[in-house]
């Protein structure tokens, strides 16, 4: 088989052999138009003009605009204003200026990034593995419900929950690991070095089973033959997982990822109601920085500016994901 | 390069068995064909060969070695699925290289291998490219690739060709044939299209409802099948049957039907005498035992008239209708009745079989 590509090869061939060589062309070759052999129709159906679907959209457009386009324009204004109650003043660029030199501001970044790297990287592992052991399980059905439960609680309830667990009098977490040695006297979540974790820990426990969901619906579409074929080559079960499994699930990990990490730099319910920041500044991340500055001490334009910094920030880390996970197959190694 | 052997072989799928009692021996280098229509069990056999498939009861045996219990990975076995199950994300060369990759082996070593099975297969120029970027054939000869390789003791193929068009399956066909012969290792190979089985293997298993009906050659199977069932199923077009009355006695006894009374061969009747139960048997002839004229030959002919002709290019095939049936006869295409003429078939006589009407073994 020469080049398969090359068309004007093809006439030289003998009929047989043109059949043949017509099912060798990729599948661009094959999918151009034909000349068209039917009578043109006389009249055309005209198709509906473009404005039509215009007046359709209208009032959807409208709705949308009302309530996420006004507000984020009007975030932008804000961000470059002083606002007060009753009163605002154009400041420039002032806010961001100060927010270079604000340590809250650059410490929350950085709690930021690593209570979200923590929380992604154990519910991913975690969650990746309780779908593994729990796809094609003979009870299944009764153990994803079990492990639905923790999800459908309200983030705010999951962690009044948790504040009476970790509590330093009757927590039963606390008696635990009190009892185990592992914990001086002082309470998880008062202690700077780890109340962190025990966030860390509240959010795991929360939304580990939206990653076992999500790998799980991934797992049930990983073509068998591949693993069989894989098997037979030679693979472990391992191995296979890594080789076969794994690849075939970025795309449904990709969204996983997008949302947990998206939701890490939202949500804060777990943190208002466990530490509300402290102890000291040790659970500030941005977003309950952003809280407070906006909401407690009602300095709303600087708010606004945190406010756009993490939105930004957000959607580039967001698309440099998609980037990395969302490559066509053919260019991954 | 092995003997493959199973020994009372069972497949259950809960309280179904899939295979019943299945014993075969693949000599050492053969080419076998398991044909049989979908859910014979062909598959499941091919799968318990793999290791994919847990073996529910009895042994197969590797040359004289139980290979039950070894993993699919330790059976040295390669297989090309039906879906041809390449890896999407790896280029050509990665997925050939694969089961080498898998055995350590080093990277020279690898690459000889892989470009030595491209050249073989003519896919030398598509290394480089993805699953996607192929055609079924393409795809197709990757998979062999990706089997061949290996160097294995045993080579399972799963209907590799059932999906490429009628054209390129021919092709590949003989392909397939000469690549095993060239290798000399034990091929399985599991399919339903009687053609293919004949045309490829070396020796045949046909399947029905889990149990082996015949082993074989081709021929064997074509020409010598042990019942109606494997008498009906190979062979394209398919073996006319009727059912007759078995008359007469001792060294006479001729098949009666309201269209014609023709008598056995001597040779036949004796076989008949020592089996025979009932009065009824049904007769099997395939079409190209069949000869077709306009006028009475003057030896026993089954009496009819022509109902359709249908000219397939290098033969013609007439379909002439009986009080009660309709039978089929090969012809050339020069043959000239109308549909609606009365004609006469003779039978050629060597190449008729006798079945019992009723579990339909053959007599002969």
């Amino acid at each position: 088989m020469t080049d398969v590509t090359n068309f004007e090869n093809k006439s030289m061939l003998s009929g047989a052999a043109q059949l043949f060589r017509a099912r060798e062309h990729s599948i661009e070759v094959e999918a151009r138009p034909l000349t068209d052999a039917l009578p043109e129709p006389t009249i055309f159906n005209p198709p509906a003009p473009k404005r039509y679907y215009l007046y359709l959209m209208a009032p959807a457009i409208a709705v949308l605009a009302f309530i996420s386009l006004y507000p984020f324009f009007w975030l932008i204004v804000m961000s470059l204003q002083s606002v007060d109650i009753g009163s605002s003043e154009w400041v420039g660029f002032r806010n961001y200026a100060r927010l270079l030199k604000d340590p809250n501001f650059l410490s929350g970044w950085g709690l930021l990034l690593k209570y979200s790297a923590m929380c992604l990287f154990m519910q991913l592992a975690i969650g990746l593995m309780l779908a593994v052991i729990v796809n094609n399980h003979r009870y299944e059905k009764y153990l994803v419900t079990a492990l639905l439960m923790p999800m459908m609680m309200a983030p705010a309830v999951a962690g009044l929950l948790w504040l009476f667990l970790y509590n330093g009098t009757f927590g039963w977490y606390h008696w635990i690991l009190q009892s185990l040695g592992i914990l001086d006297s002082a309470s998880i979540l008062a202690s700077q070095s780890t109340s962190m974790y025990a966030i860390v820990f509240v959010d795991v426990w929360q939304w580990t089973p939206l990653i076992t969901l999500i790998a799980l619906a991934g797992l049930k579409k990983v073509p068998r033959d591949q693993l069989e074929a894989n098997m037979v080559d030679g693979a472990s079960p391992i191995r296979n997982f890594f080789a076969i499994t794994l690849p075939n699930l970025y795309p449904v990990l990709l969204i996983a990822i997008l949302l947990r990490f998206m939701d890490n730099f939202r949500f804060i319910d777990h943190i208002l109601v466990l530490t509300g920041g402290g102890p000291g500044n040790s659970t500030k991340i941005l977003p309950v920085y952003l809280f407070e500055v906006a909401f407690k001490f009602f300095k709303l334009g600087r708010g606004a500016a945190i406010a756009l910094t993490l939105l930004i920030v957000t959607i580039v880390l967001g698309m440099i994901l998609v980037r990395v996970f969302d490559k066509p197959q053919s260019e991954r190694k | 390069m092995a003997t493959v052997t199973l020994k009372n072989v069972w497949k259950y799928y809960g309280e179904t068995p899939a295979v019943k009692d299945l014993n075969i021996t693949c000599p050492d280098g053969s080419f076998v064909s398991i044909l049989g229509p979908s859910g014979c069990g062909k598959s499941s056999t091919m799968r318990m060969l793999a290791g994919l498939e847990h073996i529910s009861a009895g042994d197969v045996l590797f040359d004289e070695e139980r290979i039950n219990d070894l993993a699919p990975k330790d059976r040295d076995v390669a297989m090309v699925f039906e879906n041809y199950a390449l890896y999407p994300h790896k280029s050509v060369f990665e997925n050939m290289a694969n089961p080498l990759r898998l055995r350590k082996m080093d990277d020279s070593t690898i690459k000889d291998r892989v470009e030595a099975a491209g050249k073989l297969l003519e896919i030398d120029h598509l290394m480089e490219r993805r699953p996607h970027e192929l055609s079924g054939g393409q795809k197709q000869r990757v998979a062999i690739g990706r089997a061949i390789v290996r160097e294995p003791k045993l080579f399972l193929f799963d209907e590799p060709i059932a999906h490429l068009d009628a054209k390129l399956r021919a092709h590949m066909r003989g392909e397939i044939k000469h690549l095993q012969k060239s290798l000399g290792t034990t091929m399985i190979y599991v399919t339903h299209d009687q053609l293919e089985a004949l045309s490829m293997a070396d020796y045949i298993a046909v399947m029905h409802d889990g149990e082996l009906q015949q082993w074989g050659t081709p021929s064997e199977i074509y020409n010598h099948p042990v019942n109606a069932w494997v008498a009906g199923f190979v062979g394209e077009p398919a073996m006319n049957f009727l059912t007759c009355d078995l008359q007469g006695n001792g060294d006479k006894v001729h098949l009666s039907h309201k269209n014609f009374e023709i008598p056995l061969l001597s040779e036949q009747i004796k076989r008949l005498n020592g089996a025979r139960k009932a009065k009824q048997a049904r007769m099997g002839v395939r079409p190209d035992a069949l000869s077709i004229s306009m006028t009475d030959p003057g030896e026993p002919s089954i009496k009819g008239k022509i109902f359709v002709n249908e000219l397939l290019g290098g033969d013609m095939l007439v379909e002439v209708e009986l009080e009660d049936a309709r039978i089929r006869v090969k012809t050339t295409p020069e043959f000239n009745g109308k549909p609606g003429d009365s004609c006469h078939l003779t039978v050629n006589r060597d190449k008729w079989h006798v079945f019992d009407s009723g579990d339909g073994h053959a007599y002969f």
